[in-house]
Order: structure tokens, then C-alpha cells, then sequence
């Protein structure tokens, strides 16, 4: 890490509720944030609104973060969400489709639904300027308004995550790291 | 009545905001809870910040404030800035009184009258139990110009710090206060505390244990954020102790006052008036 992580013993009184008595549950992300206490103490009720459970299935929610983290080249979320995303039913196969490059992932998302989300993934996350309009007009014809609302803040949420991530060094965690090994997603 | 105004008025918050001038210190105190030396790291803040900090705190509700160090009169600034900060609040400041002679002590001199109040540690009648802990011929410095402060009017209280109160030398405690009120400070202007187990204390294993639940929540100001008591920005073997820290934003004062206040609650009173530390 960019960073020192913030010991357990030196957890700031605001940031006290947010750490974990097992250290090895204490996320790097958390660990970090720790260290400009008011800035953790809207961060992570943020990142639990927008990333956590809500209206839109996590299913879904996963292949947005892992698909605009893997765009994105951040390590540490690639290999922490394809670890999330195996526990939201997504599986071994199509976690790897997700993790390579350009366009990867056709050959194994058939639905149209996932490829209308996945392709506007690639278009927000993948591209600067504005967003093509084609891929826009996809993603409006399979979801609601409130769910484009949502997966819009999501997927601009995982960029500004996968930045900070990958700019303080973020390490995943060894339980992450074996997990992945075991499953041949190392 | 904001939260903050609420809190202070409710005593949930103490009423005096604390701010740090500065770390670095021409003693080297063997319980220094902020391991202040002559080469630390200065963490100094300036005058304007000092002063727009004590406007903002006027504003919130707080209705006094407390500079301390490091040694805060080894800033040439620090007379000049207290008369200042004196139309804003009353201020308490803390000092080792060795640097109180000539142009530092006229200096002093326009404070007369002023609410301001220099609490100045001495440990001890015995000079060489004193200079053992606060470093050599601190005493003869203290006791000379404790009554030269009082002679000019400024208002002075003795703060002593020992390592059990408690179980102190009963006779040895009467000799000092003795002491100072032959040198013009009154039994009312006279506060002795246990050792606080932090900074230097803590690597030496000297004093009492002291954590959130046992501190009065009085919002203090440092160049490195603000903390929850001045007991808080500590520092130990070079670095700054963070479990008392409440924001990094010092300015707006209302942002880390909104967040004391929020931590601190509806819990009960802290034990810090049992241990004595307040």
C-alpha cells in the first residue's frame, strides 16, 4: 500500500464503527479512509448504498463492477468482486469472459439484457466523452428508469473506486487470493 | 440552539475549544504527552488561524479557549496574539514559565486586567524532585517569575502533575502549596493531576490509563486535525497518536465541532473528574 493501513489501536472515534474486531475482515479500503476519519464516515455508508444490496439484483450490480473494474485495470477490485461475483451467481465461465479484453464477454452472456448492460459498461467505463448513444438506447430497453438512475451511480462509483484502489495500491486479501486460486481464477 | 451549542450548554462538550500552537518545546518533561523537545517537529499554527478558530468557537457557543503546546511562548507572536484573543474569549494558556525574563516578560505586561490566564506546571517544592522530571534549574525559573507575573497583574495558576495524587506525600503536597502562595497564586489557582498515560508517559509506563471513556470531550485544534480532548494528539516514539481523532477538516470549526458533538451523544458524564484529570 501507498499508505500505512490505520492499526486497530489507532482507529479514530468516528471511524471506529466501520472497523472490525478481526483484523483480517478490516478492508484496505476502510483501513485507508481511516486515516481522514470524516471522509470514511461518508464513504462507506455510500459505497454500502450504492455497491450493496438494492433494487437491482447483485447478479447484475456484479457484472457491472467487475466488468468496468476489469476496463479499468484495478487489481484490487477485478479480484475482489470476481470473488463477490461468484457469490451472485455468476459463474467460474463467465467471471473469466468479464476479465478479458475488449469485447470478451459476447460468447458468454447470450441474454440480450446482459449484453445491453455489458456493452454499455464497456461505453461508460471503457471510453471518455460522451457515451454512444447506441449503447444508451440498449440499456433504456431493458431497464426502468430508477434502474438506469441506479446502474449509472454504480458504474461511475466502481471507476472512482477502482481508481483510488489502484492509485493508494489497495492488496487483496489473502482469504480473496486463495479463494480465487481455488477456483482457477488466480 | 445547534447541536453544538446544545451540547456545550448541556456540558456534553466541554465549553473551552483547545487549540495546539506548536510541539516543539525548550524542556524535554519525562511524562510529555507530546514527547516536545527542541528538534520535534514543530506542528505549529498561525496566529490568524488561532484567531479565526476563536471567532468560529465565539460563534458555535464555546466560551473560552485553551492554547497549548510544545511551548507556546516560544513563539515571539504568542503575548501579542493572547491580548488578541482575549477580545474573542477568555483564554487559558499553558507554560513552563522558563522563558519569562526580560523582553518576553515585558511583553507580558499589556495582559494585565485581560481574561487571560497563564497555568504554569511546577511539581514540586523540592527543586532537585522537580528539575528530575522537568529538567535542569526549571524550578529557580518558575519561582522567579511566577511573582513577576503576578506583580505585573497577569493572572497565573499552578498546575501539578504527579504520578499518583492519591497516594502522594501529604506533607510534600503542603510544602508546594506553601510555596506558591508565597509566590502570590491562591489554593483556588492551584490544580494537581495525575499523570495522563500517553506520549513520553506512556514509554516510560508513568500515570494513568485514559482513553475516550475516561476524557471530557473538549474539541481540540491541531495542525494535524482535531481531536477530542487535548489530551488526544499525542505522540509516541515520533508519531501522532490518532485514536482520539475526530476530523482532519479543522476549518469550517463548525465541521469537527458538529462531529464531537455526534460521537459524543447522550453518553454519561466521562470518568475524567473521578480520576482527576479535568
Amino acid at each position: 500500500m501507498l499508505v500505512t493501513p490505520v492499526h486497530p489501536a489507532d482507529v479514530p472515534l468516528l471511524a471506529r464503527p466501520y472497523y472490525s474486531d478481526s483484523a483480517e475482515r478490516n478492508s484496505p479500503i476502510v483501513t485507508s479512509l481511516a486515516h481522514v476519519p470524516e471522509a470514511l464516515d461518508v464513504t462507506m455508508p455510500f459505497i454500502a448504498t450504492v455497491l450493496g444490496p438494492s433494487a437491482i439484483a447483485a447478479r447484475t450490480k456484479e457484472l457491472v463492477i467487475l466488468r468496468a473494474s476489469v476496463l479499468l485495470e484495478c487489481s484490487y477490485c477485478v479480484r475482489t468482486h470476481s470473488a463477490v461475483a461468484l457469490d451472485s451467481d455468476l459463474s467460474v465461465g463467465e467471471v473469466l469472459a468479464l476479465r478479458r479484453g475488449e469485447a470478451g464477454w459476447r460468447d458468454a452472456f447470450p441474454a440480450e439484457g446482459d449484453r445491453a448492460l455489458l456493452g454499455w459498461v464497456d461505453a461508460v467505463a471503457g471510453a471518455v466523452g460522451a457515451v454512444a448513444p447506441t449503447a444508451s438506447k440498449a440499456l433504456r430497453e431493458h431497464f426502468s428508469v430508477p434502474e438506469v438512475v441506479e446502474l449509472t451511480l454504480l458504474c461511475a462509483a466502481t471507476v472512482m473506486l477502482n481508481r483510488y484502489c489502484t492509485a493508494l495500491e489497495l492488496p487483496a486479501s489473502e482469504a480473496t487470493l486463495r479463494r480465487l486460486a481455488a477456483e482457477g481464477l488466480g | 440552539m445547534s447541536a453544538v451549542a446544545a451540547a456545550i450548554a448541556e456540558g456534553r462538550v466541554g465549553e473551552r475549544l483547545w487549540m495546539y500552537s506548536n510541539y516543539h518545546c525548550n524542556l524535554r518533561c519525562d511524562y510529555c504527552l507530546t514527547e516536545s523537545a527542541p528538534g520535534v517537529v514543530r506542528r505549529q499554527l498561525e496566529p490568524e488561524t488561532i484567531l479565526e478558530h476563536a471567532r468560529e468557537a465565539r460563534a458555535l457557543g464555546f466560551t473560552g479557549v485553551g492554547i497549548t503546546g510544545g511551548e507556546p511562548f516560544l513563539l515571539d507572536w504568542m503575548s501579542e496574539l493572547l491580548g488578541e484573543l482575549a477580545e474573542i474569549l477568555p483564554v487559558i494558556v499553558l507554560s513552563n514559565a522558563t522563558l519569562f525574563t526580560g523582553r518576553r516578560l515585558e511583553a507580558l505586561a499589556p495582559l494585565a486586567g485581560l481574561p487571560v490566564r497563564i497555568q504554569i506546571s511546577l511539581d514540586s517544592a523540592e527543586p532537585r524532585a522537580n528539575d528530575a522530571v522537568r529538567g535542569r534549574a526549571t524550578f529557580a525559573k518558575v519561582v522567579a517569575a511566577v511573582p513577576e507575573l503576578v506583580r505585573r497583574g497577569v493572572g497565573v495558576r499552578i498546575a501539578t502533575t504527579l504520578e499518583d495524587p492519591a497516594s502522594h506525600d501529604p506533607e510534600a503536597l503542603e510544602r508546594l502549596c506553601v510555596l506558591h502562595r508565597s509566590l502570590g497564586v491562591s489554593d483556588e489557582d492551584h490544580v494537581v493531576r495525575p499523570i495522563v498515560r500517553r506520549g513520553r508517559a506512556a514509554t516510560g509506563g508513568l500515570g494513568v490509563l485514559a482513553g475516550f471513556e475516561q476524557l471530557e470531550p473538549e474539541l481540540t485544534i491541531t495542525a494535524d486535525g482535531a481531536f477530542a480532548s487535548p489530551f488526544g494528539p499525542t505522540v509516541r516514539a515520533g508519531v501522532l497518536d490518532t485514536d482520539l481523532l475526530v476530523t482532519r477538516t479543522t476549518s469550517p470549526l463548525a465541521v469537527p465541532a458538529g462531529a464531537l458533538a455526534r460521537v459524543v451523544g447522550d453518553r454519561a458524564e466521562a470518568d475524567d473528574a473521578r480520576l482527576g484529570i479535568r
